[in-house]
C-alpha cells in the first residue's frame, strides 16, 4: 500500500537575530544585530500509512512544530519533498487543506466572543459543506464529545476542556482524512483528556490518520502505535512504542518486599532506585543481564519474598534518555553567519527504521 | 463564485457578531471616528469663512473633494484596512496559521476576517458631507455620475493596493504598528484639489503613486471640470493594484509563523 504521507529530505532554515538582555544590548540592537541562521529541520525523511496514529515527539525547540507547519501547508520548506494524499502542501494549499484537519492547542480556530456553533457555521460556508452533511457530522461529533449544552455559549465562557472539544469539532466538520494535532491536551484535566483521547481513538478506528505532537507522554502511551522522535531538527527515533520502551534495554521496574532485610547486593544488572525501608525497595532490573527468574531465585536464596510487583519502565524514561543524549551534543540548531555549521550524524530518520545508530540500544 | 460570496457573507456575519459583543465600544468608536473625520472639513470651512480659499475652487467644490475622500476611506477602512491590523496581530502571535488552514485564498481569508464595522463611521460622515457639498452645487449629469462611479472603483483599487502594501510589509517587519500613520501621511495629499500642488508633485500624485485618484479625479469628474492626466492616473491605479497583489503574495511566502 502506498503511504499517505511521504516526507523526503525535508529542510527548513530561517534567519533571526541575536540580542543580549541588557538595556545597552537593546540600544545596540537598534543599529547592529548579529544574524543567526536557525536550522529548524534538517533533512528529515519518513512515511506514514493511511490509518496510522503517530506520536511526533521532541523537546521544546526540536523542530516538531515547524515540521507540522510545513506538513499542513502553513510554511514553505527551504528544501525537500513532501507528498500528502497526492498533494504538495505548500504548492496546492487550497485543495490540500480541504482534505486535512488541524488542532493547534495554543492557537484557537474558534471566535472568542461568539458561540462555537456560529464558528461551525462559518466553517461550513468556508468549506462549502452541504447542509445535510454538515448537520449529520455536527450531530455525531457533538454527541461523541458530549458538548451539546456547550456549543451555544460564548466561547469565552467555556472551560479549557470544553473549548478544546469544540476545537476538535471545528477541525473535523469537513471529515478530513488526515488530522494534525499539536499539543491537543495541553492544560486539560484528566477527564477532559480521557474524553479527547477516546474521541481520537474512535476517529482513528474509522480510518482517519493522525499525527500527534505532544509533551504529554500519557497521550503517546495511550494513542500512538508508532513514535517519531525529533531533536535538533533531526529524527533520532522512528519505530513502534514497544521498541521505544526497549530502547533503554530490557529493563523492568520491580517493587520488592521481603520478610527480612533486602540484601545490599542483588546481582549484576540490578540497580536500587529507592530503599523504602530495610525490607522494601524499588529496583530496576536489566533482564538481558539478569533474567527475572534468576533474580527471583537469588532473592529466595537470601530470604523470603513477602511481595513483588513487576512493571515495564515508564515511557518517560526512554524519552528522557533520547532527549538527554541529544542535548549532550553541541547545539547545532543555530548557526552564526560567521561560524561553520557543525552537524551530527545525518543518517537519522530512516524510513521504518529503528533508533538513530548513536542512540540505539544500550549506548544510551 | 457563489461559494465565495456565501463564504464572504458567512465570515463577515460572524466577524460582525463578534464585534457587536462589545456594543458600547462599537458606538463610541463610530462616534470618535466620525468626529475625527469632521475636523478637516471644519478647517476648510474656517479657511473659506476667513476669506482665504484654494485657488479656483469654491467652498462647496473643495468640500466635495474632501467628502469623496471620506467616502473612499469609508469604504477602505471597513473592507480593506481591517486586513492590516489583522495581519499585524496574527503574524505577531503566529495565529495567521489558522487562516492558512482554510481552503480559501489566504488574501480572501485575511480580508474578510479583518472586516471592521468601526470604519463605517467614515462612510456615514462622508455620505453626509457629500450630500451637504452637493446641495450647494448644480446637479451633475448622468454621464458625470457614471464617470464618478467608475472612478470611485479605481479609487477603491488604489486604497486596496495601499492596504496590500501595508499588510504585506507586516509579514517581514513584524509588529510595525506605524504603517497606518505612514499610509495616512501619504494619502492625505488626496484630501485637496490636485491643482494646489506644484506640477512635478501633480505628476507624482497622479501617475506614480495615484493618490489623486482617491478623491480628486472622481470629484472633478462629478463637477464636470477638466481632468488632465486622468488616463495616466487610471492606468497607474490599475498598475498600483497589480503591484500590491504581487507584493502581498511575495511577502506571504516569507511568513515564518511563531514558535510552537
Amino acid at each position: 500500500m502506498n503511504p499517505i504521507i511521504e516526507v523526503s529530505q525535508l529542510r527548513k532554515s530561517y534567519q533571526t537575530y541575536e540580542r543580549g538582555h541588557t538595556l545597552l544590548d537593546s540600544i545596540k540592537s537598534l543599529f547592529h544585530r548579529k544574524p543567526l541562521e536557525i536550522q529548524a529541520v534538517k533533512d528529515i525523511s519518513f512515511s506514514v500509512q493511511q490509518g496510522e496514529l503517530i506520536g511526533f515527539l521532541g523537546p521544546n525547540g526540536a523542530g516538531k512544530s515547524t515540521t507540522l507547519k510545513i506538513l499542513t501547508g502553513v510554511l514553505y520548506p527551504t528544501d525537500g519533498h513532501v507528498s500528502i494524499a497526492g498533494y504538495v502542501p505548500w504548492k496546492q494549499r487550497k485543495p490540500y487543506v480541504a482534505r486535512i484537519g488541524a488542532v493547534f492547542g495554543q492557537k484557537s480556530q474558534l471566535l472568542w466572543d461568539i458561540p462555537p456553533l456560529d464558528a461551525f457555521y462559518m466553517n461550513k460556508a468556508i468549506y462549502g459543506l452541504k447542509e445535510s452533511d454538515f448537520r449529520g457530522t455536527l450531530d455525531e461529533l457533538v454527541e461523541l464529545l458530549d458538548v451539546v449544552h456547550v456549543i451555544r455559549k460564548p466561547t469565552r465562557q467555556l472551560s479549557l476542556g470544553e473549548r478544546m472539544k469544540c476545537e476538535f469539532i471545528m477541525a473535523m466538520l469537513h471529515r478530513p482524512d488526515i488530522v494534525f494535532l499539536d499539543e491537543p491536551t495541553i492544560g486539560l484535566d484528566v477527564i477532559a483528556k480521557e474524553k479527547i483521547r477516546e474521541f481520537i481513538k474512535e476517529m482513528n478506528r474509522k480510518g482517519v490518520t493522525f499525527i500527534l505532537t505532544t509533551h504529554d507522554l500519557g497521550d503517546v502511551a495511550e494513542l500512538a502505535k508508532r513514535v517519531i522522535v525529533i531533536n535538533h531538527g533531526e529524527i533520532i527515533f522512528d519505530d513502534d512504542i514497544a521498541a521505544l520502551k526497549r530502547h533503554l534495554g530490557d529493563k523492568k521496574l520491580v517493587k520488592l518486599t521481603m520478610t527480612g532485610d533486602v540484601p545490599a547486593y542483588l546481582g549484576e544488572g540490578v540497580a536500587v532506585l529507592e530503599r523504602l525501608s530495610s525490607h522494601e525497595a524499588k529496583l530496576e532490573i536489566d533482564t538481558a543481564i539478569q533474567p527475572l527468574n534468576a533474580f527471583i531465585q537469588m532473592c529466595s536464596q537470601n530470604g523470603v519474598i513477602a511481595d513483588m510487583s513487576i512493571e515495564e519502565l515508564p515511557i518517560e524514561e526512554s524519552i528522557k534518555a533520547l532527549y538527554s543524549y541529544n542535548s549532550e551534543q553541541p547545539n547545532n540548531n543555530t548557526n552564526r553567519k560567521d561560524q561553520k555549521h557543525v552537524k551530527i550524524d545525518a543518517s537519522a530518520g530512516r524510513k521504518g527504521g529503528n533508533a538513530h545508530s548513536q542512540t540505539s540500544g544500550r549506548s544510551v | 463564485m457563489t461559494g465565495s460570496v456565501q463564504a464572504f457573507l458567512a465570515v463577515m456575519k460572524t466577524v460582525v457578531a463578534s464585534r457587536l459583543a462589545y456594543r458600547g465600544d462599537v458606538f463610541f468608536s463610530l462616534f470618535v471616528t466620525l468626529l475625527g473625520e469632521a475636523i478637516l472639513p471644519m478647517i476648510t470651512l474656517l479657511i473659506y469663512k476667513s476669506g482665504a480659499s484654494f485657488p479656483g475652487w469654491s467652498l462647496e467644490e473643495a468640500m466635495l473633494v474632501q467628502a469623496v475622500f471620506m467616502l473612499a476611506k469609508g469604504i477602505a477602512y471597513p473592507f480593506f484596512y481591517g486586513m492590516v491590523y489583522n495581519t499585524l496581530d496574527r503574524v505577531r502571535e503566529g495565529s495567521f496559521d489558522v487562516l492558512l488552514l482554510k481552503p480559501r485564498s489566504a488574501l480572501f481569508m485575511t480580508l474578510v476576517t479583518g472586516f471592521s464595522i468601526d470604519g463605517l463611521g467614515r462612510l456615514v460622515g462622508g455620505a453626509a458631507l457629500f450630500i451637504f457639498a452637493l446641495s450647494g452645487l448644480p446637479m451633475p449629469s448622468a454621464a458625470e455620475w457614471l464617470g464618478f462611479l467608475l472612478l470611485m472603483c479605481l479609487s477603491a483599487c488604489v486604497l486596496f493596493a495601499s492596504a496590500l502594501f501595508m499588510s504585506g510589509m507586516l509579514f517581514r517587519w513584524v509588529g510595525s504598528s506605524r504603517v497606518y500613520e505612514m499610509n495616512d501621511a501619504a494619502t492625505s495629499f488626496g484630501r485637496y484639489p490636485l491643482s494646489i500642488y506644484s506640477k512635478p508633485l501633480q505628476f507624482v500624485l497622479s501617475s506614480v503613486v495615484p493618490v489623486a485618484m482617491i478623491s480628486y479625479f472622481p470629484a472633478a469628474t462629478l463637477l464636470g471640470r477638466s481632468t488632465p492626466g486622468l488616463y495616466g492616473a487610471a492606468a497607474a491605479s490599475v498598475i498600483f493594484l497589480a503591484a500590491g497583489l504581487l507584493f502581498w503574495h511575495y511577502m506571504l511566502r516569507t511568513y515564518t509563523s511563531a514558535g510552537g
